[in-house]
């Protein structure tokens, strides 16, 4: 199992843990430990607003522009690609040393490519999540395809199924809930995807507004966008996960 | 026939490569000779070897240090278990969060210097690290801790004998993809911190156009990343030999 | 109605898989309407056997012909039931029992009646809605077999179905299994590793060899006919014609 696979699941423990921290990032901020240590009152406050005069949405619009713009491909692209190789041998015998070795790469090295490639542009930022994104979704819709259970493909070849009906019928319904697990790992994936690529090109979106407020030493309004990051990483998570408890009951 | 394929696609990607070379689609996009040629310049220069060397100082640093805190942490969150399901939310948290995100604020705490990108790479790499040793702990047999109870084991001999063998194969998981991510982390501390390391020889390639250097230090750092990962892999096989 | 069921012949038929030679010169005629047990050692190919008949495998030398047409693939005369039930985990009963049908290009309002009056007739009523997981060994089976009878075949044939199952659940299987067979006769093709089960339920049992598998020998069994409830397992002539097959089967191990 891949680590970090578990989802956050915030229950009551979840809740009370949340609060203890708040409560306890409170107190230190108060009690100024740190520069760099606020109250969560100021950082709501800075948070509050910069949601006010525009700032963040405009940035968050941005960002989430970019992801949708790199995941969708991403997972299209990738959920394809992954049939494709779970499906035939000599594709995935093409394929999976590519997939394998660039699915563990630190793939913010290619970034600066990216870069030379499309410049300075947000399409750089599109262009990252898709790396980030695809690579997941295609190993785990491979897998998906290819721990299909013999015995059911079998039986349906006893029934006359041909090629088609074999790939409809039996080896993508099998294959679903990996390529959703996959496609929840995309997203998570598309996220960390677009916060590096904003910090790179350091010209919109989200990333754009962390390097900036880092630059200018604005620690509660840095704090603010970091929480509105891990927003939209838990939203987009738990998105991904309700679709997935819709699609998937019979387990 | 497989190793024919492969061989197939390598040929077809550097062919592939040329021909971008070539299309002007971006201007200066070196072909694969060029970046050979720009690799073995800089290997013979020094340059890219002591950027490698600032490179894994701090990923030496950060990482091990992610070892030795997060594999204990995570035992003890697995063996206490009202400490493992309230840690367990804030490490949920942070493997939730972009890291990258807090690239800035720890620049902000700790400076512009190698302490900076080894405790990048130290939040990359320890939540992982963490995570997988507690779910090693959690996921032991019951059957196994009953049988260990029904010879009358002490606490501390189940817990030597069976829940960390039992958990080791998850650890051993754990800390090789946290190395995977503390190489991502790294790298995108050095991206943006320079002046360090591979980070910064890329950076500074491509603000000088010199795309053919730029493009082999990526090559390179895609390398070392591989080859650490496999040699990880290597040794973690060899610590696992009962895993047929 | 119910088709005709029809007469199979194999005629010769040698399978190698790599170096293992797993038939070899099998010569078997099975009388339409006949039902029909494959017993024999571990590894003596009856369920090769099985798979040729239903053109899942090929021969390498000989024919399989079924109703008078040689089998070249799996064919609409032949139904099979597994030994591992190969349910989709993730369809009802009811859409498990059309699945045949389905792929047979019924459509969806005559596959919906016929299917969910074999789950009827195979005493499950009721749990039309249900998913595998939810079922238990038998249960299972018994949707295996509502979708092997659904799509009314003249041969049917079984992979050791009831070897995943309890023994008790079994033997009510088995007379279950017997009273369908009695109401639409079908040619039937058992493969078994149970003597009392093959003597129970068949009219002729064929003892395979070992590897290389050759028909070895093949038993009549004269039991009178319905068997089901009639408390035949406990007369000396079913324990002598088990003993007999147990003799055959001995000299083989």
């Amino acid at each position: 199992m891949t680590p970090g696979a578990r989802e956050s699941d915030l229950g009551r423990t979840g809740l009370i843990a949340v609060a203890g921290l708040l409560i306890m990032w409170e107190a230190l901020g108060r009690l100024d430990v740190s520069m760099f240590v606020l109250p969560v009152t100021t950082v709501a406050a800075a948070w509050w607003h910069l949601v006010g005069d525009g700032t963040l949405t405009r940035a968050a619009a941005s960002s989430l522009v970019s992801l949708v713009k790199g995941f969708v491909p991403a997972a299209v692209l990738g959920v394809a690609v992954g049939l494709a190789m779970g499906r035939f041998a000599t594709v995935r015998h093409l394929l999976d040393g590519w997939v394998n070795a660039l699915m563990s790469a630190p793939l913010s090295a290619l970034v600066p490519v990216l870069i030379a490639l499309f410049g300075i542009r947000d399409t750089v930022v599109a262009a990252t999540v898709f790396m980030f994104s695809f690579f997941v979704i295609v190993v785990n819709t491979l897998t998906g395809v290819r721990s299909t259970d013999p015995s059911l493909v079998e039986m349906a070849r006893s029934f006359g199924a041909g090629e088609f009906a074999l790939f409809g019928r039996v080896y993508l319904p099998s294959a679903l809930p990996a390529v959703m697990l996959g496609l929840r790992l995309g997203v998570v994936q598309a996220v960390k995807g677009m916060v590096v690529g904003e910090m790179l090109i350091s010209l919109v979106g989200l990333g754009e507004r962390l390097i900036y407020y880092g630059n200018t030493f604005l620690i509660a309004e840095l704090y603010a966008v970091i929480a509105s990051v891990l927003l939209i990483a838990l939203v987009t998570s738990q998105l991904a996960q309700a679709l997935d408890r819709a699609l998937i009951r019979w387990k | 026939m497989v190793v024919a394929l492969r061989a197939a696609s390598v040929i077809a990607f550097v062919l592939l490569w040329e021909w971008a070379a070539r299309v002007p689609i971006s201007f200066n996009f070196p072909s694969p000779w060029a970046t050979l040629t720009a690799l073995v310049a800089l290997l013979r220069s020094g340059a890219i070897l002591s950027a490698t060397a600032t490179s894994l100082q701090s990923l030496a640093l950060g990482f091990g240090i992610a070892i030795a805190v997060g594999v204990p942490l995570g035992l003890v969150m697995g063996v206490v278990r009202p400490v493992g399901r309230v840690a367990r939310v804030y490490l949920d948290l942070l493997i939730a969060l972009p890291t990258a995100a807090l690239i800035p604020l720890v620049i902000l705490s700790f400076g512009i210097n190698i302490l900076s990108s080894a405790v990048i790479v130290f939040v990359f790499s320890v939540p992982f690290v963490t995570m997988n040793a507690y779910g090693g702990v959690r996921d032991v047999r019951p059957r196994l801790l009953e049988m260990a109870h029904a010879f009358d084991a002490s606490r501390w001999q189940v817990f030597v004998r069976i829940v960390l063998p039992s958990a080791l194969p998850m650890i051993l998981a754990g800390i090789r993809y946290a190395l995977s991510r503390a190489f991502v982390g790294l790298i995108v501390a050095e991206l943006l911190l320079s002046p360090f390391g591979l980070g910064r020889l890329i950076m500074a390639s491509r603000s000088m156009f010199e795309h053919d250097r730029m493009f082999a230090t990526v090559l390179w750092t895609l390398l070392l990343a591989g080859v650490a990962l496999a040699a990880l892999a290597r040794l973690e096989g060899r610590l696992l030999r009962w895993r047929t | 109605m119910a088709p005709r069921p029809v007469e199979i012949v194999v005629d010769g038929v040698s399978k190698a898989f790599g170096t293992v030679q797993a038939l070899v010169d099998v010569h078997v005629r099975v009388r339409a309407g006949e039902f029909l047990s494959l017993i024999g050692p571990s590894g003596c190919g009856k369920t090769t056997l099985l798979k040729t008949i239903a053109g899942l495998v090929a021969p390498d030398s000989g024919r399989v012909v079924v109703g008078g047409r040689t089998v070249e693939g799996p064919g609409r005369e032949c139904s099979v039931v597994f030994q591992d039930f190969a349910l989709l985990p993730w369809a009802t009963v009811q859409k498990n029992a059309e699945f045949g049908l389905l792929l047979r290009g019924v459509p969806a309002a005559a596959r919906a009646e016929r299917a969910r009056g074999m789950i009827a007739k195979v005493g499950l009523a009721g749990f039309e809605h249900a998913y595998p997981a939810q079922l238990s060994g038998g249960m299972q089976q018994r949707v295996g077999l509502a979708r092997a009878l659904a799509v009314n075949p003249q041969v049917l044939l079984m992979d050791e179905p009831f070897a995943s199952i309890d023994e008790q659940t079994r033997r009510v299987f088995q007379d279950d299994l017997l009273q369908l067979w009695s109401e639409e006769r079908k040619t039937v093709v058992l493969v078994t590793h149970s003597m009392e089960e093959a003597i129970y339920l068949s009219d002729r049992v064929v003892v395979l060899s070992p590897r290389p598998g050759r028909v070895h020998q093949v038993l009549e069994v004269p039991l009178p006919r319905p068997r089901e409830g009639a408390g035949v397992r406990a007369t000396a002539e079913f324990a002598r014609l088990v003993d007999d097959l147990w003799k055959v089967l001995r000299k083989l191990q």
